[in-house]
């Protein structure tokens, strides 16, 4: 292990244009984007010895690693359950440096979700957890969430202009980020309007479909201190999957309507030592709209139930602040990733004043994570 | 459709966890694990019971009786098999044993019901009682909604 302080700290960048095709494979895309975020950290492949996957990425470190020229690496894996991924990607990233297993790791996320098509239509076997949901036609992930939003609705009270509030908030601020594919105004009627897709569940309560490509690297805050950027530390993260779950449908059991979200928040706070409140900024996934309104009260951000309200007053910080995986780009939530470090380097294109801690969530409903970003070593 | 026909639905793939399952709606009887050791219900089914940890919960014989715990209506025809059949619910039903099953809201026949649900005035909450379902040469558990007096 090399000396000095070896905080975990984001140190590159990089996001191909998104869109709904690409025009290349995802290794293409994804070789390109690692070697994008290398350049801006000012790195090169050969200082690379640590890579993390997202479980549903079809390139693997081992080939990514192979076609950008990587040496060794001493640190690699994966994480599964799609959406869930990102924050426990950086989260394993922060524990190998913090270890002193690697000293600079890539992650990464190359999807072509626009152009690939839907990969539901076409199945026609239902094992394990499916057999009992996909033969109703139970298939898309907007089936699963529906079940839950439906629940939420009944029992927090919330109409459908709670979610309105969420999909205009992001349009808003897709239409200053010029990166994001979404860049019409949109009102409360025309969210009202949009059609149904699985109720209660419309169209603009649904995130993109898009091929997009990006990555990160991350190294030590001592070596980030010679690197030609502005750092982002890794203050704490949490992972979480909640007792008896399932990806997506987890509500057979005893509880209904809790997300593996509630089961993260004790974990991320006592791992960095700061509650919601210290947040000035945040990205949570936005598969779906309502999973704004249950991460702050799941978070902590307000108490259970008082969501609606909590958003309606604008006590909330300050959300998905490029747009998120409704407005900008849905790769699985690597975007909020790259937006929560922009708004620590002050490179948003909705840029928050002062910006101390930001942090990111990943995919509620399944096994997921958070991970907070600072402005400070810690 | 024949069962001779090709699937035009996801089949499920049965194993030996959940072949009892399968093999009880094959008579039209719904069953349900129940641990031995405490007692609890299990549902998805399982090999050992998560709380107790007591080996093959016992399929159990269930009257299917529940209620409303969430629905969804699809609406665009996402599945081949399902063209021509929109709008329709797949119902979350809590039994009174307290688990969750998934199902089609079916007419009181087991019949498919091309509904958004408006007719059958379903609601959080409202009694649903089991109807079977017969889909690519399978019992599939489904349930009605009486109408309520």
């Amino acid at each position: 292990m090399s000396g000095g302080n070896r905080q975990a700290t984001v140190v590159g960048l990089h996001a191909l244009p998104f869109s709904k095709n690409i025009g290349m494979t995802e290794r293409n895309a994804g070789a390109r984007a690692i070697l994008g975020a290398l350049d801006d950290a000012g790195l090169g492949a050969a200082d690379v010895d640590g890579m993390f996957r997202f479980g549903w990425e079809t390139t693997t470190e081992l080939e990514m690693g192979r076609i950008v020229g990587v040496g060794n690496l001493r640190a690699f894996g994966e994480v599964g359950f799609g959406g869930g991924a990102g924050a426990p990607v950086v989260a394993m990233a922060s524990t190998a440096i913090e270890q002193g297993v690697a000293d600079v790791v890539v992650l990464w996320r190359a999807r072509n979700r626009g152009s690939g098509g839907r990969p539901w239509v076409s199945q026609l076997h239902a094992e394990g957890q499916d057999q009992f949901e996909r033969p109703y036609g139970l298939v898309r992930p907007v089936d699963g969430m529906a079940m839950h939003v439906r629940y939420w609705m009944h029992h927090y009270g919330w109409g459908p202009e709670v979610f309105g509030r969420v999909a205009i908030n992001n349009r808003d601020h897709a239409r200053n980020n010029p990166m994001a594919l979404m860049q019409k105004p949109m009102t409360m009627d025309d969210y009202l309007e949009s059609r149904m897709i699985a109720d209660p569940l419309r169209l603009f309560d649904c995130c993109l479909e898009t091929d997009g490509a990006m990555a990160m690297v991350l190294t030590t805050a001592e070596r980030a201190r010679d690197l030609p950027i502005v750092p982002a530390y890794v203050t704490g993260h949490g992972m979480g999957s909640g007792p008896e779950g399932y990806a997506m449908t987890f509500y057979y059991g005893p509880e209904m309507g809790v997300t593996p979200a509630r089961y993260v928040a004790p974990t991320l706070w006592k791992n960095t030592g700061l509650q919601a409140a210290d947040m000035d900024v945040v990205q949570i996934y936005d598969a779906f709209t309502p999973q704004i309104p249950i991460s702050f009260q799941e978070y902590g951000f307000c108490p259970d139930g008082e969501a609606a309200d909590y958003m309606a007053d604008g006590a909330n910080p300050p959300y998905n602040t490029s747009g998120g995986g409704l407005s900008e780009a849905y790769v699985h939530g690597f975007n909020l990733l790259l937006e929560g470090v922009r708004q620590v380097r002050g490179t948003s294109s909705n840029q928050v004043a002062d910006v101390q801690h930001s942090l990111v969530t990943s995919g509620n409903v399944v096994p997921t994570g958070a991970v907070v970003f600072s402005k400070d070593p810690s | 459709m024949t069962t001779a026909d090709a699937p035009m639905l996801p089949v499920p793939v049965v194993d030996r966890d959940t072949q009892p399952f399968w093999s009880g709606c094959d008579e039209q009887r719904l069953f349900v694990q129940r641990c031995s050791g405490c007692h609890r219900w299990i549902w998805q089914p399982m090999p050992i019971c998560p709380t107790c940890h007591a080996v093959d919960p016992v399929w159990t014989e269930v009257s299917g009786d529940g209620v409303v715990a969430s629905w969804t209506v699809i609406r665009p025809p996402v599945l081949a098999g399902h063209a021509g059949r929109t709008p329709f619910v797949i119902l979350l039903i809590q039994l009174d044993e307290g688990v969750r099953l998934l199902g089609y809201l079916v007419d009181d026949a087991g019949e498919w019901s091309t509904t958004d649900g408006t007719a059958e005035n379903i609601s959080m909450g409202a009694r649903a009682a089991l109807r079977w379902h017969r889909q690519d040469g399978r019992w599939l558990p489904s349930w009605t909604l009486p109408p309520r007096l």
